[in-house]
């Protein structure tokens, strides 16, 4: 049945809208807003990942630069919310185009570190010397201009907005997956070498995957700062790669639902478990070790066959 | 026979110290079928990198139609008509066999060059379908275009992916030990194939055993050690004594 689903694009949007509005009123609508951005934040990251199969240690740095390219727009520009969006999208992207130049020219090991390595760069830059810019570490109270209903003061507003927002990215990523490049992308994943006697110049396709990667991530981001109205150094800490690996691992790599399932599953166990057990994090380890050894495929990787 | 196509003049390929291609002077016609044979180890494979852009050479040139492309990159030597196949099968076992064959159909035409079509096109459409169905069908695989390509057989991979170099509009097409590993009726099969497509555009293949080659190929080469030992009319070359001599030992043979 899902399998039949995921192969239509309206019937994937219409199952994901359904489940969101269910889970939404069911129990709080900011809650669930902040579930679905961190699923465009693992949909984003998983095309690098579980499609390219390049694991990255440091894309919270795109999301902080989505975040505060959003956020210090609104502060020190103009508050109008959605150019401050567009500009963490373009800076989301600018940044990875920048430094993907030289990430993407390497893999495996030395790729997920470098990228840890550039995240913890950008965290110290936002922290210390631009700090009369992004706010240090008190961060940026934001506000933003409202148009009649189009209000990102109203938590209800906010959601629908950021559902839209999911669903045009899921859009966006399964054309992807099935068009040409979709595929071109999984055979890179299984050996880049033999792409290149095909006739691809796969530098220049695995350097772009990283710039859209850098894009969503970084409307992830700038979401992120329209939804909290604030940005602070909590949205570019290196230490948070953590969860989108997690999310991205739990949900099955590789595939646009595994990763709205993955985000979503993360999300319930880090905001509903904390509540009963204080140290949900071993909890969490232990469901990754679960994962790891019997669960390749993740939950969606199962869920899907049935 | 025609003008050359593709040749090099001394190349040397050096891997710390270990001297795998020596000072090869070569050329292939264009239209012929050319074999390559040697020992185990002799640099066969090591030379087709070298012409295909896998390495760079050491030292010296590789021309295609007379331009210099020693410096090209792989996907560009694709791209101006030089197809090959690997010793061991290279096919990519996570896919179907129907995105193999798109993979390499999509590069060459219209879905390529408009990036619209690239990016958001949804892959699994009539046209391409069909001209991959077909492309699958000239090497009798074509019932097997919805399998996963890590399911099936050996020589049925061989198959496809000889399929997908046939599908890269080549001009010279090189098939690097094409019979290692089959049985004798893939054996018969591919040889038959090769037959078939003899002719129509450059073919170089890499053997190991001069029997199978030798009622394939116009023009032979043996390679040993890494050097030339003798290139010409494959009956010249099997009877020479060098040759008979880095296959057989320094022994008296009888010629066949």
């Amino acid at each position: 049945m899902f399998s039949k689903i995921e192969k239509s694009p309206i019937l994937t949007l219409a199952l994901v809208t359904v489940l969101f509005l269910l889970y939404g009123y069911a129990t709080s609508l900011p809650k669930i807003t902040d579930f679905i951005i961190f699923c465009i934040f693992v949909i984003g990251f998983d095309l690098l990942y579980g499609h390219m199969g390049q694991l990255s240690f440091g894309h919270m740095l795109y999301l902080g630069a989505g975040a505060y390219g959003c956020g210090m727009f609104a502060y020190h520009v103009y508050p109008d919310p959605f150019l401050s969006i567009l500009v963490g999208v373009l800076l989301g992207a600018a940044l990875a185009a920048l430094l993907g130049t030289v990430v993407v020219k390497t893999s495996a090991a030395a790729f997920a570190l470098l990228n840890l390595a550039l995240n913890e760069v950008g965290a110290y830059l936002a922290l210390s010397p631009l700090h009369e810019w992004t706010g240090g570490e008190d961060g940026l109270s934001l506000f933003f201009e409202s148009y009649g209903w189009v209000d990102f003061n109203d938590s209800t507003f906010r959601f629908y907005f950021c559902l839209g927002a999911l669903l045009l990215v899921i859009l966006v990523v399964t054309a992807f997956v099935r068009s040409p490049y979709g595929i071109l992308l999984k055979s890179i994943k299984e050996n880049e070498t033999r792409v290149k006697f095909l006739g691809y110049n796969t530098f220049v396709y695995k350097y772009v995957t990283f710039i859209i990667s850098g894009a969503i991530v970084g409307f992830a981001g700038a979401l992120t700062s329209v939804n909290l109205a604030y940005c602070n150094t909590s949205l570019i800490a290196p230490t948070r790669n953590v969860e989108v690996i997690f999310a991205a691992l739990m949900g099955g790599a590789g595939t646009v639902l595994g990763a709205v399932v993955g985000g979503t599953a993360f999300m319930t166990i880090s905001n509903y478990l904390a509540s009963y057990i204080v140290r949900w994090e071993m909890f969490l380890g232990v469901a990754l070790l679960a994962f790891a050894f019997w669960f390749r495929k993740g939950i969606w990787g199962y869920a899907r066959k049935l | 026979m025609g003008e050359s196509i593709l040749a090099t003049s001394g190349v040397t390929k050096r891997f710390d110290g270990l001297v795998a291609v020596d000072d090869i002077t070569y050329q292939v016609s264009e239209g012929e079928t050319a074999g390559i044979i040697g020992p185990n180890g002799a640099g066969k494979s090591t030379f087709f990198n070298l012409l295909t852009g896998y390495f760079r050479p050491s030292e010296g040139q590789v021309h295609f139609k007379g331009r210099d492309i020693t410096k090209r990159p792989s996907y560009e030597r694709v791209m101006m008509g030089i197809a090959r196949t690997f010793q061991l099968v290279s096919v990519f076992d996570s896919m179907s066999v129907m995105e193999n064959m798109m993979l390499a159909r999509v590069r060459q035409g219209q879905d390529y060059k408009s990036k619209t079509r690239f990016f958001f096109k949804n892959a699994h459409y009539r046209g391409l379908e069909k001209e991959c169905a077909d492309a699958l069908d000239t090497l009798g695989i074509a019932d097997k275009a919805d399998a996963l390509t890590g399911d099936m057989g050996y020589g049925e991979k061989r198959e496809l992916e000889i399929a997908i170099a046939l599908s890269l509009n080549p001009k010279i097409l090189l098939l690097d030990e094409p019979f290692a590993g089959l049985s004798l009726v893939d054996i018969a099969h591919i040889s038959e194939v090769i037959k078939k497509i003899k002719g129509q555009f450059t073919i170089v293949i890499i053997e190991h055993k001069i029997s199978k080659l030798m009622d394939l190929v116009e023009s032979l080469c043996v390679i040993n050690e890494g050097a030339l030992v003798c290139n010409g009319n494959p009956q010249e070359v099997i009877c020479d004594a060098k040759v008979k001599e880095c296959y057989w030992g320094k022994e008296d043979m009888v010629c066949y």
